[in-house]
């Protein structure tokens, strides 16, 4: 056998592999045996408590690979699992594209790029995101990683009877080289969100004098994390949705 | 008006017992359940989901409000509403042994976001904890019915799973300004979504189907137990009950 058809044996069998259902439930397998791992390793060492503070990337490369090997190869089996979801799909789409009930093809499909969408979302998250914490007073003013300026005009605090805090707002003003480009109102679940930044208010406190803890995030990676969980939602609901049509007619 | 949840419970749990021998006091013990949640709700001007005793009463309560209609599918109701009842029964005593909160939510708390996100949440391990039950069934009886009953209310428990983990993400973006964040909670439910996804795959393989997936539907609701319970309990997160 030439090394050219030898070569071209191999592809062949490495996408079998690839196209394999058995090839997905090994990985998955293995997958859940790195992250148990990881769920009895993570509360035992104290430099897990920073995964919070820096983009995944940053702090694995940083951090000792004797606590973050798990990690390292969960990330390997994902994107094993990622080529996997992909090649199967493809080849669901092609061979069954005649299929009578397209639909009940299509679904767990969709269902399988929504979880890549995800995937890719923390891919993104991984490298690109951003947090900082800082103590802001009213009419304290901070400058933020995009160049812009921002004024906390004003803490409010809700209390009831009892001493407990009911509902807070907090009232922002955006600057740019000394100009006013808009005043924005930062209420519980509902950040300030401009130009790529979110500002989160994490803590308030109103006695001596209102002051709160707040956060400056990006997370680029949230628009493909919501893209990639509406494909899977509408998937499995399509999902089950043929399911219980084909069970009714079953019944008929 | 101050409820005594007591006196309902414990009337709930005996029209439950004797649900083994008429069904109609299944559904009495059901009505009670329901009843004191809706006071519950109407006390404290939200839903009851925070805390351990409110969690561990809508779990009870979502045993019953899936176990209810699934049983009227089976040909034998009473073998599959027995281990159910008695399940639910467990639960409700749970919940009596922790105190209720009855404390207002704080304001991060207050959102249509996080009221589905929990109530999704407990439903799914409701239909898992129904899965585990028909599983045993099955590995006792090898009736084929029970295991491709498992197999949906897997399939159905996954889904509601997965919208609660997305409604999740939801929250947590605009609460805390991440989709996701590291703690034990997150990771173990990711566990418990790749185990029922490892089932759900595994599954469509012939030599999967049967007393492999029966035993995979049992062991599931274990993590689902160590998810909602162990986690709380026994390590630090922002996640607790």
């Amino acid at each position: 056998m030439g090394n050219e058809q030898k070569d071209t044996k191999v592809l062949n069998n490495l996408l079998k592999v690839f196209l394999s259902l058995r090839t997905a439930i090994w990985l998955l397998m293995a997958l859940l045996c790195l992250l148990l791992y990881g769920a009895v390793v993570m509360p035992a060492n104290e430099e897990f408590l920073a995964l919070h503070t820096a983009p995944l990337f940053q702090w694995i490369t940083e951090s000792p690979p004797g606590i973050t090997w798990w990690l390292w190869a969960a990330i390997g089996v994902l994107s094993l699992l990622t080529a996997n979801t992909l090649l199967c799909s493809i080849e669901s789409v092609v061979k069954k594209k005649s299929a009578r009930q397209w639909m009940l093809v299509m679904a767990p499909q969709v269902a399988h790029i929504g979880f890549l969408f995800i995937l890719l979302a923390h891919l993104v998250s991984g490298y690109g995101s951003f947090k900082g914490t800082a103590v802001v007073y009213e009419n304290a003013g901070l400058r933020l990683p995009n160049g812009n300026d921002v004024l906390f005009r004003k803490i409010d605090v809700d209390m009831d009877s009892a001493g407990y805090m009911k509902d807070w707002a907090v009232y922002v003003e955006y600057f740019k080289d000394g100009r006013s480009l808009g005043s924005d109102r930062i209420l519980p679940n509902s950040p300030s969100l401009q130009d790529g930044l979110g500002i989160f208010i994490k803590n308030i406190r109103f006695l001596p004098y209102p002051v709160a803890m707040i956060e400056v995030c990006k997370e680029p990676g949230a628009v493909w994390a919501l893209t990639g969980g509406i494909l899977f939602m509408a998937g499995m609901m399509t999902l089950l949705f043929y399911k219980i049509k084909k069970e009714e007619a079953k019944g008929v | 008006m101050p409820i005594n949840p007591v006196f309902i419970v414990i009337l709930s749990a005996a029209l439950y017992i004797f649900g083994y021998y008429r069904m109609p006091f299944v559904y009495g013990g059901f009505f009670l359940q329901l009843a004191y949640m809706v006071l519950r709700g109407i006390d404290l001007g939200r839903l009851p989901l925070i805390g351990p005793h409110d969690t561990l009463f809508f779990l009870s309560a979502s045993f019953m409000l899936f176990g209810i209609p699934v049983s009227l599918s089976l040909e034998s109701r009473q073998r599959f509403l027995n281990p159910v009842t008695a399940i639910t029964v467990c639960f409700m005593l749970l919940a009596m042994l922790a105190r209720p909160h009855n404390y207002p939510l704080p304001p991060v708390l207050k959102t249509f976001w996080f009221e589905v996100h929990v109530a999704f949440s407990f439903f799914s391990y409701a239909l898992f904890g129904l899965a585990a039950v028909l599983g045993a069934l099955y590995l006792i009886s090898r009736d084929e019915e029970s295991e491709i009953l498992q197999y949906k209310m897997v399939l159905v428990g996954y889904f509601l799973f997965s919208l609660a983990m997305i409604l999740g993400g939801i929250w947590a973006y605009y609460a805390w300004g991440t989709y996701w964040l590291w703690t034990p909670k997150e990771l173990w439910t990711v566990i418990l979504w790749l185990f029922y996804s490892f089932y759900l795959h595994a599954r469509l393989r012939q030599w999967w189907a049967g007393r492999p997936a029966a035993i995979l539907g049992i062991a599931g609701f274990g993590i689902v137990m160590f998810t909602y319970l162990g986690v709380s309990l026994l390590m630090k997160s922002s996640h607790t009950f």
